[in-house]
């Protein structure tokens, strides 16, 4: 069975990786502070799906787990910048 | 090659399409309202459906530990799938209130609810 998730994984690495390239394109370019949290925000959300593919193929328990993290990390992230763009503070 | 290991790669490979019309999306529209729509396919068809896919394909393997890997992308999947219409919502409400992004409407309801 894992020739086939090498097999898959060379297919969909190429797409996943031009993705994060493009998604630090827009982060580092963004003219606006909510177009950088965006980027950084779907680039968080996609690095999880990718450490959660990577665990299937390394065979490994420890990746997942920073998976969770780092989801629940970029709502904590948009929630925050959300207040101190509205309030002057981050509500903590 | 079982079913539920075709499922999950069926799903992940949608789950990379849909990554890299969202990241193309995100570059090339205009505006941060624009962008947003970009972002919601590149947070939900790219990280929720490939998360769910791969609880999917750690069930169809016989790698060890494969029910921690499925179970942990399920609940992985489920956290995406609510924290990121709520925190994109959070995001366009405080950037149409402080009036950081440059934009040029046709309408504004928000603004004219507002008076």
């Amino acid at each position: 069975m894992s020739s086939e998730v090498v097999i898959l994984m060379r297919i969909i690495l190429p797409l996943y990786v031009t993705a994060f390239i493009l998604y630090t394109v827009r982060a580092v370019r963004g003219p606006t502070i909510p177009d950088i949290i965006l980027a950084v925000d779907c680039m968080s959300f996609d690095i999880a799906a990718f450490m959660a593919i990577l665990a299937v193929y390394f065979k490994s328990t420890y990746l997942i787990t920073g998976a969770i993290i780092l989801a629940l990390w970029a709502y904590l992230l948009d929630v925050y910048v959300a207040n101190h763009l509205t309030k002057k503070e981050v509500g903590v | 090659m079982n079913i539920l290991f075709t499922l999950g790669a069926i799903l992940i490979t949608i789950g990379g399409i849909c990554d890299l019309f969202g990241a193309i999306g995100l570059l090339k529209f205009p505006n941060f309202y624009v962008r947003l729509h970009a972002a919601t396919i590149g947070t939900i068809g790219g990280a929720a459906v490939p998360l769910f896919g791969v609880a999917l394909l750690a069930l169809g393997t016989d790698i060890p530990h494969k029910y921690a890997i499925a179970g942990a992308s399920f609940i992985t999947g489920i956290i995406v799938l609510l924290a990121a219409p709520a925190g994109s919502t959070a995001l366009a409400y405080a950037a149409h209130k402080s009036n950081t992004v440059e934009w040029k409407p046709k309408t504004d309801h928000l603004k004219e609810a507002k008076k």
